[in-house]
């Protein structure tokens, strides 16, 4: 390698780290607003704005951040094992720089600003069932946003493949792109006669990027395909898709996409860990079996998401059956990657530092996401927790307290070679890395408690039973993004150059910065124990005043709902307002109503059975067998208005 | 919690025990390094790790592919029940009384978006849920022990009032 493709590798890394990081910042902010509002009545925010922050959280923090940096760091770990980043790839590394920044920048402005809130899935057909929130225009500006960053993606995949398949790094003597490519699957440790022409075996490192980079390309496309439609869609040009199809495209990006998170982090994991441990990685030939599994079965389990999808008159429940085996053997790359990691760690000499700590935690929290991961995977268990908020604590676990940690021991450990400045302060990582840790189980396994007690995932407002954790955890959640704004303080600084100038010892682990040398460094770990500790202690005191609280008003938040009297009284119903109550509240869905354009023919059709108002309003009100009761859904005026409504134009 | 719930949670609980201790034994076994290397034993156990992992998915699945809820048939004596989901309400349409210890069979349809039809029972324990699309019909068969008030929760997210589209249903006793 010589210095200028380093050079290269460096300048690109640091901008995908630095952009990631912005991204963080921005959406982490937005998961804190999610849970306060649930957690505190007065802090509460609109429903629709509600979702709209949960759809811009979700793609910030999931794609923005975690992807995003991770795609980053692969730059400098292959860079590390003596892959370049150069030419073509160069390019495509650059203009995916370019379309994520530009995807999330589309997702916030359609989100935060236009009101879109499809939720990040934005499961078909709903962009298009706006109940007024939002317009068609923010539809196809949102498509359009998630388009890029897919494309942000498949630019990415043509960068890594360009790279892992470069034939003077892997000492390859083929021609052949198709047998550079098995060699970078690590295919040379199974059929050495045919893959291994060469005097040295692939770097470990390069097998999960090689393999995510071949993935993602499949996983992209079809769901570039669904998001043209959308914006075809969203102008008038193209009619309805279909509905269990889109689906099926979704999940077939979906859980993909959660390796694009996860495999560049197992490089990082592969070159990283080694260096803390002093030793080589601890892996036999058979790891190769693994990664060849996972490059099959990573595009074909994406059905697990439909799980409880099997209608009528589709092969969806044989499908979905097949993914249940196919979803176990993705298991194996995980699990023999752990047994290697944990071996390489196992008795070395490893030096224990904010940044090796956040690795040795994210590979915790690798162990616990995939625990709660297989319980997911298996069908009679995900009858239980689907689409509860088990799920949500499943992916936390995944996205923060495996990738997240990963990402953050990373920038430890690499900030300084990457920008030839010392880290400002050993003693505030230590802090941030146990805090993130502590606060992010504490706040993640509280959802896995509430899902298992059936408190169901994406509700703006839960069900009651559910306040008094919610509020607990609420604590942790500050506590959590507390630590993260040490975090950036610490990169802050560094980059500032106020930790001085870069050493490294004889492994290239950086040492702790000598401008600040009046820190702890041998009782960094303890002190930062008893900070957490007593931060803990901070936090359930708080904790229990709230729910005190709650219980000294006699149980209960104090959420006003509206009263709705049901003998019309006082309330006069104006038929103008009427019809956007109307729509909006989906009457239209169950009855036919010709002046309205309904037709729905579940419940009693209004042009035949012309209702006085006074009955519309009782039923609209109370409910009755089939018809629900919108009392607490709708105002008084608004059950008046719709009455009145329907009275007056029926059979007209 | 329901009876799935309880195996859940004792299951994970066990895992999480196993893995922890796990976690912690190789943190500290860095206070005493070893200088004689030993990757080679270690990285040959890989593959005894790997057969170790595939025998115990495959008994995972084995015990567990066989309580899939497809394709479940409520019998001649079932009690039929139409359900109609839109943003943002249940529409249950019973034709007469449901009763406990008979098949219940729910057909569910969507006019609208994707939602998901979610079950509590009495005691607000969710016992069971599945997807309501539009286009095809989703039949969903229960047996109910239990009288009373079933709460009904959409678990599909369905727009600005999804956390709004409860409703309920009534079973007696047979």
């Amino acid at each position: 390698m010589d210095d200028r493709s380093i050079a290269i590798a460096r300048k690109l890394t640091i901008s995908y780290i630095t952009a990631s990081t912005a991204i963080l910042a921005a959406s982490g902010l937005l998961g804190v607003i999610l849970r306060w509002s649930q957690a505190v009545p007065q802090a509460r925010v609109g429903d629709n704005f509600w979702y709209a922050l949960m759809t811009a959280h979700g793609l910030g923090a999931f794609v923005g951040w975690a992807g995003f940096a991770v795609m980053g760091l692969a730059f400098w770990v292959l860079a590390g094992v003596g892959f370049p980043v150069h030419g073509f790839g160069l390019a495509m590394a650059r203009l995916s720089w370019w379309l994520m920044v530009l995807g999330v920048l589309g997702v916030i402005v359609t989100t935060i600003f236009m009101g879109f809130g499809a939720s990040w899935v934005f499961l078909y057909p709903l962009p298009f069932y706006a109940s007024g929130n939002w317009g068609a225009w923010a539809t196809g500006l949102f498509s359009f946003s998630v388009l890029l960053a897919g494309l942000a993606i498949v630019t990415w995949c043509f960068a890594i493949l360009h790279t892992v398949t470069n034939r003077e790094a892997l000492h390859s003597v083929s021609e052949s792109i198709g047998k550079r490519l098995g060699l970078s699957f690590g295919w040379g440790f199974l059929m050495p006669r045919t893959f291994a022409t060469n005097p040295k075996p692939v770097p470990y490192p390069v097998i999960p990027l090689a393999v995510i980079g071949f993935d993602m390309i499949i996983a992209t496309l079809p769901l570039a395909g669904l998001l043209i439609w959308q914006i075809l869609q969203s102008m008038g040009l193209v009619g309805t898709a279909n509905v269990l199809l889109a689906k099926n495209i979704l999940w077939w990006f979906g859980h993909p996409v959660v390796y694009l998170l996860l495999f560049p982090a197992v490089a990082v994991y592969y070159w990283l860990i080694p260096r803390y441990a002093g030793r080589d990685l601890v892996a036999g030939n058979v790891i190769a079996i693994a990664w060849t599994v996972a490059v099959i079965a990573n595009v074909l389990v994406w059905a697990h998401h439909l799980y409880l999808d099997y209608p009528s008159g589709t092969v969806q429940a044989q499908i979905n059956t097949a993914m249940q085996p196919i979803t176990f053997a993705l298991v194996l790359p995980s699990a023999l990657s752990l047994y290697s990691l944990a071996f390489t760690i196992y008795r070395s000499r490893f030096r224990w530092t904010p940044a090796s700590t956040a690795l040795f935690f994210g590979l915790v929290g690798w162990l616990l996401a995939g625990l709660s991961g297989v319980v997911n995977a298996t069908i009679a268990f995900d009858v239980q927790v689907h689409n509860t908020l088990w799920v949500v604590g499943h992916f936390h676990h995944m996205a923060m307290l495996n990738i997240g940690l990963l990402i953050f021991g990373a920038v430890y450990a690499l900030l300084p070679e990457l920008s030839g400045k010392a880290l400002y302060s050993e003693k505030l990582g230590w802090m941030h890395v146990w805090t993130t840790f502590v606060a992010g189980m504490i706040v993640f396994g509280i959802w896995l408690v509430q899902g298992l007690d059936g408190a169901p995932r994406r509700w703006a407002v839960l069900p009651s039973q559910f306040d008094t954790l919610t509020r607990i955890s609420l604590v942790f959640v500050f506590l959590l993004a507390g630590a993260q704004a040490l975090f950036f303080w610490n990169v802050l600084q560094t980059l500032r150059g106020k930790g001085g100038v870069a050493t490294f010892d004889e492994r290239g682990i950086p040492e702790p910065s000598k401008k600040s040398s009046k820190e702890w460094s041998v009782h960094a770990a303890e002190g930062a124990l008893v900070l957490v500790v007593l931060l803990l202690a901070a936090a359930f005191a708080v904790g229990g005043y709230l729910v005190g609280r709650e219980h000294g008003k006699g149980g209960g938040g104090a959420v006003t709902t509206t009263q709705t009297s049901t003998g019309g009284g006082g309330v006069t119903g104006k038929a103008e307002a009427g019809k956007a109550v109307f729509a909006s509240a989906g009457c239209g869905g169950c009855h036919t109503l010709a002046a309205a354009g309904a037709s729905g023919n579940v419940g009693p059709n209004f042009d035949t059975v012309k209702p006085a108002a006074a009955l519309v309003l009782a039923r609209v009100t109370n409910g009755k067998g089939a018809m629900p009761s919108f009392k607490g859904r709708l105002t008084a005026q608004q059950i008046a208005d719709v009455a009145a409504y329907v009275s007056q134009s029926a059979g007209k | 919690m329901s009876h799935t719930a309880v195996i859940i949670t004792v299951a994970y609980v066990i895992a999480v025990v196993i893995g922890s201790t796990i976690s912690f034994v190789i943190f500290n076994s860095t206070r005493r390094p070893l200088d004689e290397d030993r990757s080679g034993t270690w990285s040959r156990r890989e593959t005894t790790w790997l057969v170790i992992m595939v025998l115990a998915l495959f008994a995972l699945l084995m015990g567990t592919i066989f309580y899939v809820p497809y394709g479940e048939s409520a019998g001649p004596n079932a009690q039929f029940v139409h359900v109609t989901g839109v943003q943002f309400a249940w529409a249950i349409d019973a034709p007469q009384p449901l009763v406990t210890g008979r098949p219940v069979e729910f057909i569910a349809r969507s006019r609208d978006v994707a939602h998901g039809f979610g079950v509590y029972n009495p005691d607000d324990k969710l016992i069971f849920q599945a997807q309501v699309a539009p286009e095809h019909d989703q039949k969903i068969v229960h047996t109910f022990t239990q009288p009373g008030l079933y709460t009904v929760r959409c678990l599909e997210f369905c727009g600005a009032g999804h956390d709004k589209m409860v409703s309920s249903f009534t079973v007696r006793k047979a």
